[in-house]
């Protein structure tokens, strides 16, 4: 891996007796495109809070760009952009006061070229009031505020909601572009999707434990199949328990459907004294995969 | 301190110290303007408030009908009201809300995510708090000045009255400090606008309650509206160094404590 943006070790945040996230280790690379996903609670934006020190960590350390992120977070924030998932904003200024103020504690308000560009791109109407904005609009204003100091790093929660397909493609057209002139993106989001298209790895969430850290290429490539068989007579799964068969997606009548990660010779033998009708072994979308990891 | 946040704090609380500069000075303005009438029909209406209980006075700070008749004595005893309650509920619901609101509006993550430390966002809210509580003061302090100079029949002391502006100006500098206090140690985002009105009455309360009642005398002190002398036609009127002390002391100790409980709270929106 390249020089590290995100190095997170051993990061954990407690709330009273509820957990937040336990034991989190990440690093995330120079350059990368980087996914962090997970269901709604499962500890995504408990992780990017106290990576903008907006919460403070029970236990653990996390850095960015080699600084201490309580300690130097005036420092990091000047090269960080962040685009929150609620995009809430200040309702009583127009949407030009309200990038021009944010432009300001950048010390870049003359970054008059980038503002038109980007509002150009997100088709925003900078003399409305944000108070009179959609959703989708004020998420585009969020987006545009957190690109308006060309940040070194960009941190996106949930940064498609509200937006239509056609300003998801701008977005994520821009995002590649961003990332190709050396912005590196962490990106979290619990559609599945949307991760695929743009990342190369990616983190599962599962309540407030990292499952799973790997290449969305090799975790496509994983030996998980998509097992699907239909039988010529009736079935109990439970004569299917051998090593390697993981979450039964389907299992009644004549139907057997689930993943298998085992050898697919032991499964061919376990089937070949049985009365096949039709049988499909393929690889599992990566939603599948995702899923099979959320059971 | 940062100057991009100081000013658009300037900007966002400026209606609102507008509007609360209007409606005190109209009220001054519109009290003052019944003290000729008050002095011109003093013999009917003293003899009207002398069946008054003289305890229902102290909820404005009177010891004497008589102090009444006097042009500063009449000024100070409806300041208490419209500056010292009213400025104090101004002083508390701003500085309350000021750190506060960018919680439950939501826009911390906007303002927490720049490059500032938290430091650098409690002082340059806090300036922006004392400021405008300073020209709150200012202003109608002034506006009291020019109806006391329009009204008065006798000269009076202006020392005494710059002392009783000092007062005012140190008590509602302590509600300011009283509510940053406040908001920093609320843990979920949600207006404290009520309790902060209820607590600036509660304490006036327990201050009139202390003058009315002998027995009571003593829980006064637990207000700050004790330590502040309303007396200006006294002779002896002064400024109490320990009452100074006082509203410095545990202003600066709050903001101490409050910048502090900041500095390391976790913001949710």
């Amino acid at each position: 891996m390249s020089v590290s943006i995100i190095d997170i070790t051993d990061l954990s945040k407690f709330y009273g007796k509820a957990r937040g996230i336990e034991h989190v280790n990440l690093e995330i690379g120079e350059g990368e495109i980087f996914g962090f996903i997970g269901p709604n609670g499962a500890g995504k934006s408990t992780t990017i809070r106290i990576l903008l020190n907006l919460i403070f960590p029970t236990g653990g350390s996390a850095r960015i760009m080699g600084m201490d992120v309580i300690r130097e977070t005036k420092k990091i924030k000047r090269q960080v952009g962040y685009v929150p998932s609620d995009a809430s904003a200040y309702t009583s200024m127009d949407v030009n006061e309200f990038l021009n103020y944010c432009m300001r504690f950048y010390g870049v308000q003359n970054n008059a070229h980038r503002l038109a560009e980007l509002s150009e791109l997100f088709e925003l109407d900078l003399k409305r009031k944000i108070a009179e904005l959609s959703m989708g609009n004020r998420k585009k204003v969020s987006i545009v505020q957190s690109l308006l100091h060309n940040p070194k790093l960009l941190i996106l929660d949930e940064p498609t909601t509200g937006l239509d397909p056609l300003m998801q493609a701008n977005f994520f057209e821009l995002l590649r572009s961003e990332n190709q002139k050396g912005m590196t993106i962490f990106f979290s989001s619990h559609i599945l999707g949307e991760i695929q298209m743009l990342c190369k790895r990616v983190a599962i969430i599962k309540e407030g434990k990292i499952i799973q850290l790997e290449d969305i290429e090799t975790l496509r490539k994983k030996q998980l199949k998509k097992v699907y068989i239909e039988f010529g007579d009736q079935v109990s799964k439970g004569n299917f328990s051998i090593p390697g068969i993981e979450s039964v997606i389907t299992g009644s009548g004549t139907l057997l459907s689930f993943m298998y990660s085992g050898d697919i010779n032991e499964l061919v033998g376990l089937l070949a004294g049985r009365k096949i009708a039709n049988l499909m072994i393929e690889e599992p979308s990566l939603e599948e995969i995702f899923m099979h990891y959320y059971k | 301190m940062n100057r991009n946040l100081f000013l658009m704090e300037m900007k966002r609380n400026a209606f609102s110290l507008i509007l609360w500069m209007i409606v005190i000075t109209l009220l001054i303005s519109l009290t003052m303007s019944m003290y000729r009438t008050f002095v011109e029909n003093q013999s009917k209406i003293l003899g009207m408030m002398s069946l008054v209980p003289k305890g229902a006075l102290q909820f404005k700070g009177i010891s004497n009908f008589t102090d009444l008749l006097s042009v500063l004595g009449f000024y100070a005893a409806n300041n208490i009201i419209y500056m010292m309650v009213l400025g104090s509920i101004f002083a508390i619901v701003l500085s309350s809300n000021t750190l506060l609101k960018e919680e439950y509006n939501k826009t911390a993550e906007y303002l927490l995510t720049r490059p500032l430390t938290r430091s650098e966002i409690f002082f340059s809210k806090m300036a922006v708090v004392f400021l405008y509580i300073f020209l709150l003061n200012l202003v109608t302090a002034l506006a009291g000045f020019i109806c006391m100079e329009l009204v008065k029949t006798v000269p009076f002391s202006i020392k005494a009255f710059l002392i009783l502006s000092l007062y005012t100006l140190l008590l509602n500098l302590l509600f300011g400090a009283i509510g940053l206090f406040l908001s920093t140690l609320v843990k979920r985002p949600k207006p404290v606008t009520t309790f902060s009105i209820g607590l600036v009455l509660i304490f006036y309360f327990i201050y009139t309650l202390s003058k009315i009642t002998e027995s009571a005398a003593k829980i006064g002190y637990l207000s700050p509206f004790k330590f502040v002398s309303v007396d200006a036609i006294n002779p002896a009127y002064k400024l109490d160094p320990w009452h100074l002390l006082y509203f410095i002391g545990i202003s600066l100790i709050l903001i101490a404590i409050s910048h502090r409980l900041y500095n390391r709270k976790d913001i949710y929106t």
